[in-house]
C-alpha cells in the first residue's frame, strides 16, 4: 500500500531520488482554500457529494496531463503538476477526515506528480505510471463510503499499511546496496557516491526499525565514533570514509560484500517481524528525534555531509506513519492531525529550500541560523508527533 | 534571604495530594503543543506554613524587581516565530498560567497518561516554591522590528524603550544581546529556578525560539550587601531609595507612559566579563582605588561605614563609584555573577557580572551614566562588556489577567 518512496525511487533513475521529503509547495497561498475545506460538514454523508464534484475536476486535469506526458510535453506536464497539486491543496483537508484510506491512496501518487514538476529533467516513464495510479486512487475515492471501522480495526489496519512500506524499503534497501556495492568493486567512486546517497535514504527512512536487530544495525550503520577498534569498523559509513576522505576504494570490496550480506539479512529479518501499533508510534517519534539530535548537528555524515538527505527521509518516514494513522487520529483527535499535517508540510516546504538542482546542499553549507530553523521547525513537529500516542 | 532548610517548607508532592483530596485539581484547555495539558493547584488554606516560600505573582508591580535578592537567577531572551498577535497571546496565556503555578508552589500534571510524556518535567516535585519570582520584559524588537509592526502594537511602545546605544570599548556578541521577551527567573533553590525557565521554554515550541541564556549567582548573610566576583560590594547604593516613594523616584514608571506601563520598569542588562586573573594580581591599593571604596567595610573613601554618605571629592577621578555619583543618578541594581567554564587558550576563567538594573527613565537614570563609565572608568581596564539588552517591564498582573495582555488586547 506504502508505495511512496517506491514511488519516489522509481523517479531516482533520472537522478531525483534525494527529494524524498517532498510535498506541497504553495502552501501559504492554498491556506485559504484549504481552511475553507477544513470546515467538517455536519453530516459525513453530504460531504461525499462534495468531494465528488472536486475529484471529477482533479480527473478532467489527470487526464490533460496523461495526454501532455504521451506528447512528452514537458512544459504542459510541469503546468500540469502544479495545478493538480493546487486543486487537490483545496480539499485534502476534507478528504483526510473522511475518507482517511483513499487519502493516503491519493497523497502517495500526487505527490510525486508535483515534485516532479519542479525538476529540470522529466521521467515521462515513471510520471505515466503515477498518473495512472493516482487516477485509479482518484476512482476509488469517488466511489468511497466512509469509514465506519472501529478503533482496532483502524489502528490494525494502519500497522499493515505502514509494514507494507517497511518491507518495500528493506527491498529497496537491499536492492540499493547491491548497486552501491557493485560501483564500490568496479572502483568507480563517483558511481559508488551517488548509489551510496540512493541506498541511504532507504536505511534512514525505516532507520528505528533496523535499530530493533541489535546485531545487524551497529554492522550496517556504525560511525568510527561509535566502534569500539577501528579495525572491526565495516558497512555505509566505513566505505562513506573511503569514498570521500580517503578519495580511494582500495580494499573495500570486502566491506561492500559484507554489506550486501548484512543488507539482506535484515530484509529477511523485518519480513519476519510483526508489528505491533506501539512499535510503529514510537519508531515514528524515534525518526524525528534521530532528525534533531545526529542529523541536525552534522554528526551522521561527517565525510559525505549529506545529513540533508538522511534528515528528510527520517522526516519522510516519520510522515508516512503519520499518513497511517490518520484514521485512527481522526477518530481521537482530529485538530491534532490538522496540526500536524500542518507542521509537515512546513518542514517538507523548509527542507526543499535547501535544495539545489533537485539535490539537497551539503551540511557545511548551512549558515547556523538555517540549522536552528530546521532544529526548532523538528521541535514543533516532534512534539505534535509525541501526542500521537494517545490513539493507542 | 537566608536559604531555608528545605524540610520547613511544604514540598509540591504534598500540594498534589492535598489538592487530590480536595478535588481542586484544574484541567485547562489543551494548548497549541499541549503545553499545559494540566494542571495542579496548591491548596492555598492548608498550606499556610510555606507562606515565607512564596512570593505572590500578582500586585500592583511585577516581583522580582524590589524583591530581595534570591540566590539563584536564569535570564532567557526569546525571539517570537508566530506571525500573528494570537499566536503570542496564546504563548502568554502557557506562560502566565505556568507562572502562577509555579510561584504558588504546585506543578503541571506528571504522569496520567503512561503513553504521553508528563506534562511537567518532575523535578520540582518535592521542593517548596523556594521565593520563585518570573519577571517579563519586552524589547524594542516586540513592538517594532526592522520597522515592521508584525503584532500590531508599535502604537503602544513605551516612551523609553530602545537599544543601549552603542558605547565605547565595548565588544558585544549580537547572538547573546537583545530580545523580543526577556524571563528574570530568580529562587532561592537553583533547581526550583531551573525547572521554570526550562518549561518556560518547552513552552514556546511553535511559537517562540530561545535566543540566549545565562545564569547567575549572589550571595550574602541576611541583611548584608552581596560582594561580586572581584570582591566588593554591589547594591550597597540601593538602600539610598529603600522606601515606597524611594521605588516610585527611581524605579516605577509612570508619566508620560501608556497605560501598561504604569508601576512597570526598564531593565537595562549588560553581561560584564571580568578578568579575574588580572585583578587578583592587583594591590589592594589600586582594586580600593578602582572603586573608590575600601573593600572589606565597604565604606565610601574618607567615610567608615558602608551606608555613610559618599563625597566625590574624596575619590579618585576615575573610580568607580565616583563616576556614579558624579552622574547624579540613581539606579535599583540586582546583579549576579557568572561563572562559565575557562577560555582553553589561556587557562582563565570566564565569569563576571550579569549587570541588571531597573529604572524608570533610562535615558535619563543609565545611559549617560553607562557612557560616562565605558569613557573613563577605571574598572574597564578589568572588565568587558559582551552583550546588552534593555527591556520594558510592565506594571503588575491582576489574577485572571495574562501578562502583555493590556499591550495585545484593547
Amino acid at each position: 500500500m506504502f508505495k511512496r518512496l517506491t514511488t519516489a525511487a522509481s523517479i531516482s533513475v533520472a537522478s531525483v531520488l534525494l527529494l524524498s521529503a517532498c510535498g506541497q509547495a504553495d502552501t501559504k497561498e492554498a491556506a485559504p482554500a484549504a481552511q475553507v475545506a477544513n470546515q467538517q460538514p455536519a453530516d459525513k454523508s453530504d460531504s461525499k457529494n462534495a468531494v465528488a464534484g472536486d475529484v471529477g475536476k482533479l480527473q478532467e486535469e489527470v487526464a490533460k496531463l496523461q495526454e501532455a506526458i504521451g506528447k512528452k510535453d514537458a512544459a504542459e506536464v510541469k503546468r500540469l503538476g502544479k495545478s493538480i497539486n493546487d486543486l487537490w491543496l483545496s480539499f485534502e483537508n476534507t478528504v483526510r477526515q473522511t475518507f482517511p484510506l483513499e487519502y493516503t491512496e491519493v497523497e502517495k501518487y500526487e505527490m510525486p506528480i508535483f515534485s516532479a514538476s519542479a525538476y529540470d529533467k522529466i521521467d515521462f516513464d515513471s510520471l505515466k505510471g503515477n498518473a495512472d495510479k493516482l487516477n485509479t486512487a482518484l476512482e476509488q475515492l469517488k466511489n468511497a463510503k466512509p469509514s465506519t471501522a472501529n478503533t482496532s480495526e483502524i489502528l490494525n489496519k494502519a500497522v499493515d499499511n505502514y509494514k507494507a512500506f517497511v518491507d518495500e524499503q528493506a527491498d529497496n534497501l537491499a536492492a540499493g546496496t547491491k548497486a552501491f556495492a557493485a560501483a564500490v568493486k568496479a572502483g568507480n567512486v563517483e558511481q559508488a557516491k551517488q548509489e551510496y546517497i540512493k541506498a541511504r535514504v532507504y536505511f534512514e527512512t525505516i532507520e528505528p526499525i533496523a535499530e530493533s536487530f541489535g546485531d545487524l544495525d551497529p554492522k550496517i550503520d556504525a560511525r568510527l565514533a561509535d566502534v569500539e577498534d577501528e579495525k572491526t569498523w565495516t558497512g555505509y559509513h566505513r566505505i562513506e570514509k573511503a569514498l570521500w576522505k580517503d578519495g580511494s576504494l582500495a580494499g573495500q570490496d570486502k566491506y561492500a560484500d559484507q554489506l550486501i550480506k548484512d543488507t539482506e539479512e535484515l530484509q529477511k529479518k523485518i519480513k519476519e517481524l510483526k508489528l505491533e501499533p506501539k512499535m510503529m508510534v514510537a519508531g515514528a517519534i524515534e525518526l524525528l528525534n534521530e532528525a534533531a539530535t545526529s542529523k541536525i548537528t552534522g554528526e551522521e555524515e561527517i565525510y559525505s555531509r549529506t545529513d540533508l538527505v538522511d534528515l528528510a527521509a527520517n522526516v519522510n518516514g516519520s510522515k508516512t506513519v503519520y499518513l497511517a494513522i490518520i484514521p485512527a487520529l481522526n477518530e481521537k483527535n482530529p485538530d491534532l492531525a490538522s496540526q500536524i499535517d500542518k507542521q509537515f508540510l512546513a518542514t517538507e516546504e523548509l527542507l526543499r529550500g535547501h535544495q539545489k538542482d533537485g539535490q539537497y546542499v551539503t551540511y557545511d553549507k548551512l549558515s547556523t541560523e538555517q540549522i536552528r530553523k530546521i532544529s526548532d521547525q523538528l521541535s514543533l513537529l516532534s512534539t505534535l508527533m509525541t501526542q500521537t500516542a494517545s490513539i493507542l | 534571604m537566608k536559604h531555608k532548610p528545605k524540610q520547613e517548607g511544604v514540598s509540591r508532592r504534598d500540594f498534589l495530594k492535598l489538592s487530590a483530596i480536595a478535588g481542586t485539581g484544574i484541567a485547562l484547555g489543551a494548548a497549541g503543543v499541549g503545553a499545559i495539558a494540566g494542571i495542579v493547584k496548591p491548596d492555598q488554606a492548608k498550606t499556610a506554613s510555606a507562606e515565607g516560600e512564596r512570593i505572590p505573582l500578582y500586585g500592583e508591580h511585577q516581583a522580582g524587581i524590589v524583591t530581595p535578592q534570591q540566590t539563584y537567577m536564569y535570564l532567557a531572551s526569546f525571539q517570537l516565530t508566530g506571525s500573528d498577535r494570537s499566536s503570542v497571546i496564546r504563548l502568554f496565556k502557557d506562560w502566565t498560567k505556568f507562572c502562577d503555578l509555579s510561584t504558588s508552589g504546585g506543578t503541571m500534571k506528571t504522569g496520567d497518561n503512561a503513553l504521553l510524556p508528563p506534562s511537567d518535567t518532575g523535578e520540582t516535585l518535592d521542593l517548596p516554591a523556594a521565593k520563585l519570582t518570573i519577571t517579563f520584559g519586552f524589547g524594542p524588537s516586540f513592538f517594532r522590528e526592522e520597522g515592521k509592526d508584525r503584532f500590531g502594537i508599535a502604537a503602544k511602545a513605551p516612551r523609553y524603550l530602545k537599544d543601549i546605544p552603542r558605547m565605547p570599548r565595548e565588544s558585544l556578541d549580537v547572538s547573546l544581546s537583545g530580545g523580543d521577551v526577556c524571563i528574570q527567573v530568580c529562587a532561592e533553590d537553583q533547581q526550583v529556578a531551573f525547572h521554570a525557565v526550562r518549561n518556560l521554554i518547552r513552552m514556546s515550541t511553535g511559537y517562540a525560539t530561545v535566543k540566549w541564556l545565562q545564569e547567575g549567582f549572589i550571595s550574602a548573610t541576611p541583611g548584608k550587601t552581596p560582594r561580586n566576583l572581584f570582591g566588593f560590594k554591589d547594591g550597597t547604593a540601593n538602600s539610598e531609595h529603600d522606601s515606597s516613594s524611594g521605588y516610585d523616584e527611581v524605579i516605577w514608571a509612570g508619566e508620560g507612559e501608556p497605560a501598561w506601563m504604569k508601576g512597570g520598569s526598564y531593565l537595562a542588562y549588560r553581561k560584564i566579563r571580568m578578568l579575574l586573573e588580572v585583578w587578583d594580581r592587583t594591590s589592594l591599593k589600586d582594586q580600593e582605588d578602582t572603586f573608590g571604596r575600601y573593600k572589606e567595610s565597604g565604606a565610601a573613601y574618607g567615610k567608615s561605614g558602608e551606608f555613610d554618605a559618599a563625597d566625590a571629592t574624596q575619590m579618585p577621578a576615575t573610580s568607580h563609584v565616583h563616576l556614579a555619583k558624579m552622574s547624579k543618578q540613581r539606579i535599583h541594581r540586582r546583579a549576579y555573577s557568572y561563572t562559565n567554564g575557562i577560555d582553553p587558550r589561556t587557562g582563565n576563567v570566564d565569569a563576571g557580572l550579569l549587570f541588571l538594573s531597573y529604572q524608570k527613565n533610562p535615558d535619563q537614570q543609565f545611559i549617560p551614566m553607562l557612557r560616562m563609565m565605558q569613557s573613563s572608568d577605571k574598572l574597564n581596564e578589568y572588565t568587558s562588556h559582551v552583550a546588552s539588552g534593555m527591556f520594558a517591564c510592565p506594571g503588575g498582573l491582576r489574577e485572571g489577567q495574562y501578562i502583555g495582555q493590556s499591550i495585545l488586547e484593547g
